[in-house]
C-alpha cells in the first residue's frame, strides 16, 4: 500500500530552543495512525508542520506525493485539519461555519450544500445545524469542529487531540464518526492524543512522542508486547543491587529496576472520569521510598511470587502499583514518565 | 475571492453583534445630534476683546497715553508684544489682530505731525471683533491726538508770549479760545492720529470656521471610523484566540489573502458608517430644527476623501492588531487612543481652537486632522479636489505608514 504521508527529519526550531528533534515516520494509504505523547511533546508542532500552518525549519514531508515545502498550496488541498481548539465563530451556527469553510476551499452551490449535509450527518447534528454554536454543549462543538475538517472531503484528515473536554456520549460520536470515515470512505487519517485508549482502540500504528522525538513506532499490538506480561512498581524502603538481582531471578519476572520517581499531578481540567487510565491496583505510598520496576511475564503470577518473597524475608511494601500491558503502561515503560505529566 | 469570503463571514459576525452595532452607529449619532443640539453657537461674551500691540515708541508720553486709554475703555485689552514675536503669532493664527504703534509717535503728535497707526488683521480675525477693536482705537486716538494738538498749539502760543515779543500781545483770551476752536475743527477733517486696517496679502484669504453642527458630524464619523478599526484588531485577535486562524492557515488561502479579507471587512464597515452618518445627519438635522448641512460642491472630492480615511483606519486596524498581545491592550487603544487622537486631531473641538491652545504641531501628526480640515475645507469653506491634495496626501501617507508597520509586526499565530 503506497503512503499517503512519508516524514523524513522533520526538525522545529525556535530560537535555541528545538521541539521537534528530527522525526520520520509515515502513514499507509487509508491507515488510521496514532500520534502519542505527553502535552508538550510536539505532536501539535508536528501537524502545524504537516498542514501548512508554519514552515518546518529543516527535513521534509510527502502528502499524497506532494512536497510540504515547495507544493503547499496543493498539499493544503488533500489535508483536512481539526485542531485542538474549538476553531469556529461561536456566534454564527454549524451550518454556517461549515458553509464559510468549504468556501475558503473552493466548493460553492449545490456541491457545498451536499457536502454540509453531510459532514451534519457524520457528526449526527443535522437536526442542530441552524442553531448558533454558543448555544452548543461542548461535545457538539467538538463534532462541528471534526465536521469543519471534513467539509472539503480530505484524503488525510488531521485529529489534534478532539476529544479533550467531551463527555462520553460526544466521544463516542466523535470515535463512530472516525471510524465510518477511515472505513467507509478510505479516509487515512492521523489520530494524535495523550489518551491512550483512544489510539488502542482507533489506530492501526502509533509513534510515541516525547520531547519532541519519536522513541517508538509500531502497531499497537507490538508496542504493547513489549511490556510482555505487565509491569508492576513496588515501594520498598531500601533497595540494594542484591534485592534486585533476587527480584529479578524470581519466576514470571523479566526484568528488575530501579523506577525514576516523577511527582504525579492532578489529572488536568476536562477530562473526564473513565478516560484517564488508572493502574490495575494500586497500595498509596506510607512514606519516602524506593520504587522498583518490575517487568513481568504474567503479572498476577509475578505478583504472588513477590509478595510471598517479601513475606518471608519479613520486608515491609510501602507501595505496590500494578500496570496491565497497554500503551500507558509502554509509555511510562519507555520514558518513566506517565503521560499526563 | 477568498479573501471576499473571509470579508462576508466578518461582516456576517459584526451585523449578529447587536452590542457592537449599537457602539458603532448609535453612539457617533447621540454625539453629533446632542452636541449639536445642546450647545450654543460660539459668540464674543461680555469679556474685553484681546488687542495684541507692538508699542515701537516705548517710554513715549503719548504712545503710553494710548495704550492707558485704551485699557481705561474697557472693551479691550491691551496685549503687549516684541514686533517679531507679534508677527510670529500672528502668522500661525494665534493672534488675528495687531495694532503696531509706529516709532516717533509721541514726538510726531507733540509736534503736530500726522502719525498712522496700523491695525493688521488676519483674514480669520472675526469682523464682529476687528471693528470693536477699530473703533475703541479711533475713539482713543483722536482724543489723544486732538489733546496733543492743542496742547501743541496753545504751547506755542505760551511760548510766544514768554519771549516778550512784540506779537504777544495779540494773545487775548478770546484768541486763544479761537485757536482752541480752530484745532477742534481741523482734527475732524484732518486728523493728527489715523489708524488704518490692513490684511496683509501673506497670511492668505480667511479661513471660514465651522459650526458646532458641521463640527460635530464628520468629527464623531471620523472617531467612530476609526473606532472600527479597534473591532478589526478584535477580530484578528479573536481568530487567534479560537484558534481559526489556524484552521485557516491549513486551507488553501495565503497569508496575504486571509488580511485582505480582515480588511476589507473593516474597510466596508467604515465606508457604511461614513455614509450613514453623513446621510442620517443631512436628513435629520433641518427636521429638529438644526443647521441644514451640505456636502460641499465637489461630490467627488467627498467620496475620496471617504475613500482613504475608511483605508487609513483600516490600515490602522492592522496596526493594532500587530502591536497588540491582549484583549486588554486593544481596549485600552480604543478607550484612550481612538478618542485621544480624535481630540488631538480636532474631531471634538475645532482645529482652530487647537491651534489657540498651542496643540497645532501635534493635530497634524494624527490622521484624524487632516480628515477633518478635508471634510471641512469641502462642506464649509466651499472647496474643491485640487484645494485639497495635502489632506488626501497625508491620509494616504498615514494609511501608508500603519499598513507597512502592521503587515511587518503581524503574528498569525
Amino acid at each position: 500500500m503506497a503512503a499517503i504521508l512519508a516524514v523524513e527529519n522533520l526538525v522545529k526550531k525556535y530560537g535555541e530552543s528545538t521541539v521537534v528533534k528530527g522525526i520520520s515516520f509515515s502513514v499507509e494509504e487509508g491507515e488510521v495512525f496514532g500520534l502519542l505523547g505527553p502535552n508538550g511533546a510536539g505532536k501539535t508542532q508536528t501537524i502545524s508542520m504537516l498542514t501548512g500552518v508554519i514552515p518546518p525549519t529543516s527535513g521534509t514531508a510527502r502528502i499524497g506525493g506532494y512536497d510540504i515545502t515547495t507544493q503547499m498550496d496543493k498539499v493544503k488541498r488533500l489535508n483536512g485539519l481539526v485542531p485542538q481548539d474549538l476553531a469556529l465563530y461561536p456566534t454564527l451556527s454549524a451550518r454556517a461555519n461549515l458553509n464559510f469553510f468549504g468556501r475558503i476551499y473552493g466548493l460553492g452551490g449545490k456541491e457545498l450544500r451536499e457536502r454540509v449535509d453531510d459532514v451534519l450527518r457524520i457528526v449526527a447534528l443535522t437536526d442542530r445545524a441552524d442553531q448558533v454554536i454558543d448555544k452548543y454543549s461542548g461535545g457538539m462543538k467538538r463534532r462541528v469542529n471534526i465536521a469543519a475538517g471534513l467539509v472539503h472531503l480530505p484524503k488525510l484528515l488531521f485529529l489534534d487531540e478532539p476529544t479533550v473536554g467531551v463527555d462520553p456520549q460526544s466521544r463516542n460520536y466523535i470515535f463512530e464518526s472516525v471510524m465510518s470515515l477511515n472505513r467507509e470512505r478510505g479516509m487515512s487519517i492521523v489520530y494524535t492524543s495523550h489518551y491512550m485508549e483512544e489510539v488502542e482502540v482507533l489506530c492501526n500504528r502509533a509513534a510515541v512522542i516525547d520531547q519532541g522525538q519519536i522513541i517508538a513506532l509500531d502497531t499497537i499490538k507490538n508496542l504493547i508486547e513489549m511490556l510482555g506480561g505487565g509491569i508492576i512498581h513496588i515501594g520498598l524502603q531500601q533497595v540494594d543491587d542484591a534485592l534486585l538481582a533476587q527480584l529479578a531471578a524470581l519466576p514470571a519476572v523479566k526484568r528488575a529496576t530501579i523506577a525514576p520517581q516523577p511527582a504525579a499531578p492532578p489529572p488536568a481540567k476536562g477530562e473526564e472520569a473513565g478516560i484517564a487510565p488508572a493502574p490495575a491496583y494500586t497500595i498509596p505510598a506510607q512514606g519516602a521510598g524506593t520504587i522498583v520496576k518490575i517487568e513481568a511475564e504474567h503479572s498476577q503470577q509475578a505478583l504472588l511470587n513477590l509478595i510471598s518473597f517479601f513475606s518471608e524475608r519479613d520486608i515491609p511494601i510501602v507501595s505496590l502499583e500494578i500496570l496491565e500491558p497497554n500503551l500507558e503502561s509502554v509509555f511510562l515503560h519507555l520514558t518513566g514518565k506517565k503521560l499526563r505529566e | 475571492m477568498n479573501a471576499l469570503h473571509v470579508a462576508i463571514n466578518d461582516l456576517r459576525i459584526l451585523f449578529k453583534d447587536r452590542g457592537q452595532l449599537m457602539y458603532v452607529f448609535l453612539i457617533p449619532l447621540a454625539f453629533i445630534f446632542g452636541i449639536s443640539m445642546a450647545v450654543p453657537p460660539l459668540e464674543l461674551g461680555d469679556e474685553p476683546a484681546r488687542l495684541p500691540v507692538v508699542n515701537l515708541d516705548p517710554g513715549g508720553e503719548a504712545s503710553q497715553a494710548l495704550i492707558d486709554g485704551l485699557n481705561a475703555d474697557g472693551k479691550v485689552k491691551v496685549e503687549l508684544y516684541e514686533q517679531d514675536e507679534a508677527q510670529g503669532l500672528l502668522e500661525n493664527r494665534q493672534i488675528l489682530n495687531l495694532l503696531t504703534i509706529p516709532a516717533g509717535f509721541s514726538e510726531d503728535t507733540a509736534a503736530g505731525r500726522p502719525v498712522t497707526l496700523q491695525l493688521l488683521n488676519h483674514p480669520n480675525a472675526d469682523d464682529t471683533t476687528t471693528e470693536l477693536l477699530l473703533r475703541a482705537i479711533n475713539g482713543v486716538a483722536q482724543v489723544s491726538s486732538l489733546q496733543a494738538q492743542l496742547i501743541a498749539g496753545l504751547s506755542q502760543m505760551g511760548d510766544m508770549q514768554a519771549t516778550g515779543s512784540a506779537g504777544s500781545q495779540v494773545f487775548t483770551p478770546e484768541r486763544n479760545v479761537a485757536q482752541a476752536q480752530s484745532q477742534f475743527e481741523r482734527s475732524k477733517t484732518a486728523p493728527l492720529v489715523v489708524v488704518v486696517k490692513t490684511q496683509p496679502q501673506a497670511l492668505g484669504e480667511a479661513i471660514q470656521n465651522p459650526s458646532w453642527v458641521q463640527q460635530n458630524i464628520p468629527g464623531y464619523t471620523i472617531i467612530m471610523v476609526f473606532g472600527i478599526s479597534v473591532i478589526t484588531a478584535l477580530s484578528i485577535y479573536n481568530e487567534k484566540k479560537l484558534g481559526s486562524f489556524r484552521r485557516l492557515l491549513a486551507a488553501p488561502i495565503s497569508k496575504a489573502a486571509l488580511l485582505a479579507g480582515k480588511m476589507l471587512s473593516n474597510y466596508a464597515m467604515a465606508l457604511i458608517l461614513i455614509a450613514v452618518m453623513f446621510a442620517v445627519s443631512i436628513l435629520l438635522m433641518p427636521l429638529l430644527g438644526l443647521e441644514r448641512v451640505t456636502l460641499g460642491n465637489d461630490p467627488l472630492a467627498f467620496v475620496l476623501v471617504s475613500l482613504l480615511l475608511a483605508l487609513c483606519s483600516t490600515s490602522f486596524g492592522v496596526l493594532i492588531a500587530a502591536i497588540t498581545r491582549t484583549e486588554g491592550q486593544i481596549s485600552a487603544i480604543s478607550s484612550i487612543g481612538i478618542w485621544l487622537m480624535g481630540f488631538l486631531g480636532g474631531c471634538l473641538l475645532p482645529p482652530f481652537v487647537l491651534e489657540f491652545m498651542g496643540l497645532s504641531a501635534i493635530s497634524k501628526a494624527v490622521p484624524q486632522y487632516w480628515a477633518i480640515t478635508a471634510y471641512q475645507d469641502l462642506m464649509v469653506r466651499g472647496r474643491g479636489l485640487a484645494d485639497i491634495t495635502t489632506p488626501l496626501l497625508a491620509l494616504l501617507a498615514f494609511s501608508a505608514i500603519f499598513f507597512a508597520i502592521g503587515v511587518w509586526r503581524l503574528k498569525f499565530d
